[in-house]
């Protein structure tokens, strides 16, 4: 069996593995260490080992609060452990995937992928295109092999078998010199079939190459943004227009869609009555966009699960509330504020919102207030609860605040939160009111609720590698269902002269018969081979003439 | 020659490996510097663009706050403008505002016009801002950032306040990218109206 090589080692196990499992350089040099430092990095052990990191390390990523995502939350958790958070920050864990420890991880996992994936596929290109080895010399040692004698001359029957499997789909072999010399071995033809299964495999390492690449794009040259925008408004897709602006790494400002949309109508249906009652049915917010400034101005009825694509970008619809019309006179009668005011939909349901309202030009002290919406207000117990989430008896409560915002200087300010420190609350109850109703602040002023419109909030994803990847990742699937339906298999024929004609020997092996029937086949088509022999045999001396081989045989 | 082959391979693989791991890390440092702008008193937000690099600045029409057209074109004749981008709600911008008065009674001899681009604002909150502080100069408003949208391709602005000197053919001569302060604006303005 020592001719039957294998043309490869098997497709699992990279070059790279191969080498690692060998020993440590001893006394290579730098060199040599830094070979085997990168065939260590590009081993399957070491691959596997960094996945298991990556994801231990967004473990706390999900239990301590991030700083992008939850900058309160962080905070909160320096409030609460003074000693230990320090200790966390200088660790990274507040804002892991930005810490150092876990960019280095990544990175060496995405070394580690492509050195491994690209030297294989180097290798799988190769073994595509390879010829099949000779035939061995004894066929009857492999795994599957017959014999028969044929009345063919050797060179002639290995001739018929030749035409007999190219027929079938084989990619022949013959001995380099040529003639057909009739040794003592005899003359052979090495078959192989299957090279679907190489193709498959170098398609599904491709395409893995492809998805890293996707992915490495989208990360490099995407990028995530929220905007919350209330009924009438307008915004434009820059990132002062922004409320939160997630840009991958080589995004500048100048490389957002400069698309405008502005929000024209927002409804939201709910179940009126059964069991189901109060559940969302339908959310259309109709839009005017433009694809660009100066552009043709175009309507679209966003909706959940129905995106907005513009220029590359999509637009989607992930949240809704209400924002109640507040108009606010100072004391010197000076109005002073008078706009929609978003409310958050807090966590007791119905649409229940919470908000903020800041009024930092109102003199001679700035006024302050925090409030609850309620869309449909009942009394339980004294206490406003929402009984559905749809407006229809909307009611506010305010309490309200004088003195120092806090706004003419210092660090930026959340428009949801009110910072009370530098001020003092005007009125011990909280002022109850309903639309159009004014209510007289203690010191001059006065603050009217004139009524409420709605606000949609819209994600902005820009991802020019979800395609590719899409496609990278049907195609490794498909790579992969041909690497594993496909049979690599070969065949050998040997002729040796015996007597008046010859003796055949018919070998076959697969590498991986996985899916099995390889035995069948191979027994029909030794039949069928055989057969064909024989009816070459039985048509008397029908050669080509100017066949020199087939002449010198008879 | 099948080991000589696995050598260039795995060479080969190190380099991509390294060229994606430089594209990865270099990513961060990209963007910023350049030639043909020099940073104003050591900031890095403050820059003055040399002649020959001076985006053009776009023109607009909008809506002043109290109501009329204002055309940038008609408004600039001619003069060195200095355009600020606010809001009432900005708390740097409402830091800033009260220098900006001042600059703008200081340069107005010098016949230096100032217009605000009053962004994410509504008209009320807006004109309780300018009396506040005493702003006398007009503003426009943009409640959708789409003037702040035409000037992010001459400038990156990436938000307020930002504020941007505008030499007399137009061109945008320098900058300040958040919170100005009176030093800056005078030496970005001293070099535009010498020239």
């Amino acid at each position: 069996m020592t001719d039957v090589r294998a043309p490869g080692p098997d497709a699992l196990d990279s070059p790279a593995q191969q080498a690692a499992a060998g020993p440590a350089p001893g006394g290579f040099g730098p060199a040599g260490w830094l070979k085997w430092a990168w065939r260590q990095l590009t081993s399957m052990r070491i691959a596997l080992i960094l996945l298991f990191l990556l994801v231990l390390g967004s473990v706390p990523g999900s239990m301590l609060p991030q700083q992008g995502a939850d900058p309160a939350g962080v905070q909160q958790y320096f409030a609460a452990h003074p000693a230990l958070a320090p200790l966390l920050n200088r660790l990274g864990l507040f804002n892991v995937f930005a810490a150092p420890w876990f960019a280095a991880i990544y990175l060496l996992l995405f070394a580690s992928l492509v050195g491994c994936v690209v030297p294989r596929t180097f290798r799988l290109a190769g073994s595509a295109r390879a010829l099949p080895p000779r035939a061995p010399r004894d066929l009857a040692r492999l795994p599957r092999s017959a014999q028969y004698a044929t009345a063919l001359p050797a060179g002639q029957a290995a001739e018929v078998a030749a035409r007999f499997l190219a027929g079938r789909g084989f990619r022949l072999r013959r001995p380099e010199a040529s003639g057909g010399a009739d040794g003592p071995a005899g003359t052979w033809v090495s078959a192989e079939k299957g090279y679907l299964r190489e193709a498959g495999n170098l398609l599904f390492h491709l395409a893995l190459l492809g998805v890293l690449v996707s992915v490495a794009l989208g990360g490099l040259f995407g990028y995530k943004a929220d905007r919350l925008l209330v009924q009438g408004d307008t915004f434009a897709d820059t990132v002062s227009a922004l409320d939160e602006f997630h840009p991958g790494r080589l995004v500048t400002a100048a490389d957002l869609a400069p698309f405008t949309i502005t929000l024209d109508d927002f409804t939201a249906s709910y179940i009126d009555s059964g069991p189901q009652a109060g559940q969302p049915s339908a959310f259309h917010a109709r839009l005017s966009y433009t694809a660009r400034p100066g552009g043709p101005v175009r309507g679209y009825d966003l909706q959940v699960n129905r995106p907005l694509p513009v220029d590359g970008a999509k637009v989607y619809l992930i949240g809704h509330g209400y924002a109640p019309v507040f108009r606010v006179t100072d004391a010197r009668g000076q109005v002073v504020y008078d706009q929609a005011t978003p409310f958050i939909p807090g966590s007791s349901g119905n649409f229940l919102s919470e908000g903020v309202v800041k009024v930092p030009d109102a003199r001679p002290e700035q006024l302050g207030f925090t409030g609850v919406f309620v869309p449909t207000a009942v009394d339980v117990g004294g206490t406003l609860q929402s009984a559905f989430p749809a407006a229809d008896n909307p009611v506010v409560s305010l309490i309200a605040f004088a003195g120092n915002l806090g706004m003419n200087s210092g660090a930026p300010q959340s428009v949801y939160q009110l910072d009370t420190a530098g001020m003092r609350r005007l009125s011990a109850t909280p002022l109850l009111m309903r639309p159009h109703q004014t209510v007289r602040l203690p010191g001059g002023g006065a603050i009217t609720f004139t009524g409420y419109t709605q606000w949609v909030s819209l994600a902005v994803t820009y991802d020019p590698g979800q395609l590719p990847a899409l496609v990278c990742a049907i195609a490794a699937l498909g790579g992969l269902l041909l690497s594993f339906l496909v049979r690599r298999r070969r065949v050998f024929v040997r002729a040796r002269a015996a007597g008046h004609g010859s003796t055949v020997q018919v070998g076959g092996l697969t590498r991986t018969d996985a899916s099995g029937g390889f035995e069948a086949e191979f027994a029909s088509l030794a039949a069928e081979l055989r057969s064909a022999h024989a009816r070459a045999a039985s048509q008397p001396a029908t050669p080509v003439p100017d066949h020199p081989q087939t002449a010198e045989g008879e | 020659m099948f080991r000589a082959k696995r050598r260039t391979v795995v060479v080969a693989a190190a380099a991509a490996a390294g060229a994606a791991v430089a594209v990865l890390l270099l990513g961060g440092w990209t963007g910023g510097g350049g030639s043909g702008e020099t940073h104003v008193d050591g900031s890095a937000d403050a820059v003055l663009y040399d002649a020959g690099h001076r985006p053009l600045a776009p023109d607009f029409t909008g809506t002043t706050l109290t109501g009329s057209r204002l055309s940038f074109a008609a408004y600039r004749a001619g003069k060195v403008v200095v355009l600020n981008f606010w809001g009432s709600w900005c708390v740097p911008c409402r830091e800033e505002a009260p220098m900006l008065a001042v600059l703008a009674q200081r340069y107005r001899p010098a016949g230096v016009a100032f217009l605000g681009v009053d962004v994410r604002d509504t008209t009320a909150s807006a004109e309780a801002f300018a009396r506040d502080f005493g702003i006398t100069y007009p503003s426009v408003t943009d409640p959708g950032s789409v003037i702040t949208l035409d000037f992010t391709s001459a400038v990156p602005v990436a938000g307020t306040p930002t504020t941007l000197v505008i030499d007399r053919t137009g061109h945008i001569a320098g900058a300040v990218f958040g919170t100005a302060s009176y030093g800056e604006l005078a030496t970005i303005l001293g070099a535009v109206t010498r020239s």
